[in-house]
């Protein structure tokens, strides 16, 4: 994949060139680097799912069309329901009212559909009322039911769990926090690996060797049962919020240890190359030399590994919600929901509960082929 | 007559279809107990004309015996025999019952099911009524201040050493009487706080003296109470103890520093440790007990195994020595999501304790596939209970309202246990105060069932108002009275136990924001639950009262009785009635005179008794010291899981801690049929 002919004249002798080729002369670095990327298929395909589990989080209550914490038990453990579309041949999509009752003899709660009740889905409909964007209060929702009705009686799309709450609502709420956690730990850490690893690869010397021989002993240590350590040492009586913060942190200060080492390794190159040393001989200040003249020349290798540190960072949330040490009922996370799916009961009567690990690989696998497609692209010369 | 034939074909096809239909009907109407049998179980044969006259034992133990290592098992028996008449026919020997359990802090796992009970007297299958077990009898004397307890002549400890009133007066005079092995003395063995003692009379009699009448005495030796026998011994408790053996485990006996240097080479701290590990019946596969198996391997391995006690005294009305089974293993589950799976799957022959009601539809399911039949045994008690802790202090504002009634009762108004019954009991519970199943006999009436135990928003916000937490914030949430911002509580919950205290609690905290109230949910691990609580810090404590069924003799969820209880409404207080009033707070005035009529009724004849039951359990239920949500269900340890080929097993059985459950239907008597 040749995207760049080496250049066969000499520049001060202009020769007609094919235009693609021209373009590539005088494009600046970050237009290469679209190209680049544009060339990865799946990096551009997984860049849509990432923009779209953001917009996910900027909007889940929009998304959600019933309030995630209202339980009712006549509607416990209802599996997904399904939505007709079209009535008839117009489109109009509508789902059926449904009776519920426990089966004396199995004690499993049975819901049948009634098909003579139709009830109409509407889009922009009223519900709950929140703050869109935190912002603006409203009760319109993306869907719900018609005036009168309470949709987080009547629409269950992926089902609800045992307590009678909407598994979908509860889905949105807890892709916003499980994707929040990991783009605020990714930035603790970025700064934390671009600050430690810039002092060491820039000084050199006592201060590299200790930074570096802790990163050593941090990445040492096994991760998993660090950080079950770290999150048992919570106090139980933090609120969801502080617990939030805290898990966010725990997370971060193990993930900084590898970008920091990517940054060093740059600065050590970097160190003793002409236009640094010409900054620093013109009298620069050494933050301006880092942060103006140096930083930027690695910004896109930046990028792509804390793209890459993301899914990790995502997947640990996960686990230590799941493992009942990160975040806690009445938070709403992928790992919350997954934690309350992992039972016998789950899988023999309400498999639907496990889905919440869907969006988990989604997202993960999303993450990971943007990072590669990134890393190929900051680096556009390469092969 | 071809076509006569198909027709009348039809008509019985269709008669038969029709029959069928009523049939189905007819199940279907009925199915709401289609798991829950009738209440049986085996019987005590006391009457000696009825007693087997020659005895048969296990094939294994006949050949120890034709070997000379084993005297023959009438010997071992001794002249009278504890005869159980078993539930349904005469067993086989041999086999093994396979169970789980959780780990050294499962204890009373095994009690439960392998120890008989080794209890003096025992309940009959009712619970109810109290029948002579490895006694013989006990005989009132002095209008009630002094017991004669009559033992079995020939009966032996499980290493051949008779069993005698000697056991009982070592108890008394070197264990009980000693303060470092007994720092506070039992409530069992006093009456109206007035201690009483044990004395020998010969051979086979023991002699209680008490210094006032103690009427509910049969029934602290039947009940597990800590005279109940060797489960206590742990706590150097139980009543009594192989003397001829644990005396090499006392200074006075041993000497003082080799006790100290035996103490120090199995690293213990000290010789008082050595001695209650040595005592303890699950722990010490060397201890001489008198329950039908004893244990082989401890409960602190990975797998706990109880074989045949030889000397046991149990026998069935043909003479056979029981049990039946030879051997139980019970396997270390990792966690109860593990035990329940292999339930499920069918691995374990009889299991009821941590099988999970939220599960039952599952193991319905898996009926077939597992060769095991689901029995559902309803408890007499309450699965959830909210004590408010009375002495909270460390927020005072909080222990303020905590001991306001009507802030009580508010909250338990507040509750919508309809929900909670759906959705955790899967419908199968009772909503309702902290009293007891209408039969029990302590029960004040239908009408308490539901006192300040119904669902009433619009009541309990005007009661909240009324007492003067009428200001919200802007959330809704009901604001403290000295200004410092909302009125918080804390409910505190363990997590691994019979019933989600943790899932439910999160349930009521929505339920309460209704009300205004902010509830946070605080799950935390038992021992520090024990700790936080022994502290005081603990405000609201998720539990469940079982148990309370036998006020009595089981009464710690009723009232603060114990100091170190996981979940307590005063501890201060529990200090206050056990000191007999030296130490601890005094209660409030209905506190008291509810603890008042608790103690008087050890000192009155039953009917009178009954009468101060039920005024206990009307104090308890009008000032809700005590939150009772959903009962009378299966949920704890109340699903049983049975293999099809297991004999003897009842259709119902009384659940009740008291009872032992399955104890009190004689798990000895359990055999396989194939």
């Amino acid at each position: 994949m040749a995207v760049l002919a080496p250049p066969t004249t000499p520049a001060h002798e202009p020769a007609p060139l094919a235009l693609p080729e021209q373009r590539i002369f005088v494009a600046s670095q970050w237009q290469l680097m679209w190209w680049r990327f544009r060339k990865h298929r799946l990096a551009m395909v997984s860049s849509v799912i990432v923009i779209g589990f953001y917009l996910v989080v900027l909007g889940a209550d929009f998304l959600a069309y019933a309030d995630p914490d209202r339980s009712e038990a006549q509607r416990s453990l209802m599996p997904p329901q399904r939505v007709y579309f079209f009535d008839g041949w117009r489109f109009a999509p509508y789902v059926h009212g449904f009776k519920g009752a426990r089966d004396p003899n199995t004690f499993k709660r049975v819901y049948v559909a009634d098909p003579t009740q139709k009830v109409p889905v509407r889009f922009f409909a009223e519900g709950f009322e929140y703050r869109f964007l935190g912002l603006i209060p409203t009760t319109r929702h993306l869907i719900g039911v018609d005036r009168g009705r309470d949709a987080s009686t009547t629409i269950f799309l992926l089902g609800t769990d045992l307590q009678g709450r909407d598994l979908w609502s509860r889905l949105m709420y807890g892709t916003r926090i499980s994707l929040t956690i990991g783009l605020l730990g990714v930035t603790m850490s970025l700064v934390l690996g671009v600050v430690l690893g810039g002092l060491s690869g820039f000084y050199g010397g006592i201060t590299d060797t200790i930074i570096q021989r802790t990163i050593e002993i941090l990445r040492s240590i096994p991760t998993i049962p660090l950080w079950m350590g770290l999150a048992a040492a919570l106090p139980r009586e933090w609120t969801i919020l502080q617990v939030y913060f805290a898990i966010t942190i725990i997370i971060s200060l193990l993930g900084w240890t590898e970008l920091a080492r990517v940054v060093r390794g740059r600065f050590l190159a970097m160190r003793e190359e002409d236009f640094v040393v010409s900054a620093r001989l013109v009298g620069c200040s050494q933050l301006r030399t880092i942060f103006v003249h140096m930083v930027p020349s690695f910004m896109s290798h930046i990028i792509a590994a804390t793209t890459l540190a993301l899914p990790a960072m995502i997947i640990s949330e996960t686990a230590l919600s799941f493992l009942g040490l990160g975040l806690r009922p009445p938070a709403i996370s992928w790992g919350v929901l997954l934690q309350q799916a992992q039972n016998v009961q789950t899988v023999a009567i309400s498999p639907w509960l496990m889905l919440p690990a869907v969006p988990v690989i989604i997202a993960v696998m999303a993450f990971n082929f943007l990072g590669d497609g990134l890393r190929d692209a900051a680096d556009p010369y390469g092969r | 007559m071809r076509k006569r034939t198909v027709r009348s074909r039809l008509t019985v096809a269709l008669v038969a279809g029709v029959v069928s239909c009523v049939v189905v009907v007819g199940a279907v109407a009925q199915s709401k107990n289609a798991y829950i049998g009738k209440l049986e179980g085996p019987e005590v044969v006391t009457d000696p004309a009825k007693f087997p006259k020659t005895f048969k034992e296990a094939p294994q133990l006949a050949a120890l015996v034709k070997a000379g290592k084993l005297p023959p098992v009438a010997e071992r028996i001794g002249q009278d025999p504890l005869v159980l008449k078993p539930l349904k026919e005469i067993g086989k020997y041999g086999g093994t019952w396979r169970a789980g359990f959780t780990g050294p802090a499962d204890f009373w796992n095994g009690f439960r099911c392998c120890s008989g009970p080794d209890h003096l007297m025992f309940w009959d299958y009712t619970g109810d009524k109290v029948v002579p077990n490895l006694a013989k009898g006990l005989e009132m004397q002095d209008g009630g201040k002094t017991w004669l307890l009559h033992l079995r002549r020939g009966m032996k400890w499980s290493d051949g050493k008779p069993f005698t009133a000697d056991d009982f007066v070592f108890w008394y005079e070197d264990i009980y009487k000693n303060k470092d092995l007994v720092p506070t003395p039992s409530s069992a063995m006093a009456i109206n706080g007035k201690q009483g003692s044990i004395e020998k009379v010969d051979t086979h009699t023991v002699r209680y003296r008490f210094p006032e009448p103690y009427f509910m005495f049969p029934d602290v030796l039947a009940g597990s109470t800590e005279l109940a026998g060797q489960m206590w011994g742990y706590r150097a408790l139980g009543g009594f103890a192989p003397a001829h053996y644990m005396k090499q485990f006392l200074p006075k006996y041993a000497g003082q520093a080799e006790l100290d240097k035996k103490a120090k080479d199995a690293k213990f701290d000290s010789w008082v440790r050595l001695f209650v590990a040595q005592n303890d019946w699950a722990r010490n596969p060397d201890l001489p007990v008198l329950s039908p198996w004893k244990t082989a391997t401890p409960i602190n391995t990975p797998t706990w195994t109880l074989e045949r006690n030889p000397y046991s005294v149990f026998v069935d009305t043909a003479g056979n020595q029981l049990p039946y089974i030879d051997k139980v293993v019970l396997t270390l589950a990792e966690n109860l999501e593990v035990l329940n799976l292999r339930a499920i799957a069918g691995e374990y022959d009889y299991a009821s304790r941590h099988v999970d009601l939220g599960k039952l539809p599952v193991f319905i399911e898996n009926q077939q596939k597992g060769n095991y039949k689901v029995h559902l045994d309803p408890g007499d008690y309450c699965d959830l209970i909210i004590k408010f802790n009375l002495n909270y202090d460390a927020d005072p504002e909080i222990g303020k309202w905590f001991n306001t009634a009507d802030f009580r009762r508010a909250l338990s108004l507040g509750i919508d246990r309809a929900q909670i019954n759906e959705t955790f009991w899967l419908g199968t519970g009772t909503p309702g105060s902290v009293v007891p199943a209408d039969h029990n006999k302590y029960n004040p009436g239908p009408q308490y069932r539901k006192l300040w135990s119904t669902l009433d928003v619009k009541k309990a916000n005007e009661m909240l108002d009324k007492i003067g937490l009428s200001k919200k914030d802007a959330e809704g949430y009901r604001m403290r009275a000295d200004g410092k911002g909302r009125l918080r509580i804390e409910i505190m919950t363990l997590g691994g136990q019979f019933v989600q205290y943790t899932q439910i609690s999160e349930m009521i905290r929505e339920q309460w924001k209704k009300i205004g109230i902010d509830l946070r949910v605080q799950e935390v691990e038992r021992s520090l639950a024990l700790k936080r609580t022994a502290a005081n810090e603990q405000q609201l404590g998720a539990w469940n009262n079982d148990g309370s069924e036998h006020l009595f003799t089981f009464p710690l969820h009723v009232f603060p009785f114990e100091v170190d209880a996981v979940a307590s409404s005063g501890p201060l207080y529990a200090r206050w009635f056990q000191s007999g009033g030296t130490q601890g707070k005094e209660p409030e005035p209905r506190m008291k005179e509810l603890m008042d009529k608790w103690r008087k009724a050890f000192g009155v004849p039953e009917k009178e008794r009954i009468q101060l039951g039920k005024e206990v359990w009307k104090i308890a239920a009008e000032e809700v010291y005590i939150i009772g949500v959903v009962g009378q269900a299966p949920a704890a340890m109340g699903v049983r899981v049975v293999k099809n080929s297991m004999g003897n097993i009842p259709a119902r059985m009384y659940n009740s801690p008291d009872g032992k459950t399955p104890g009190i239907s004689r798990p000895a008597t359990f055999f396989w049929k194939n």
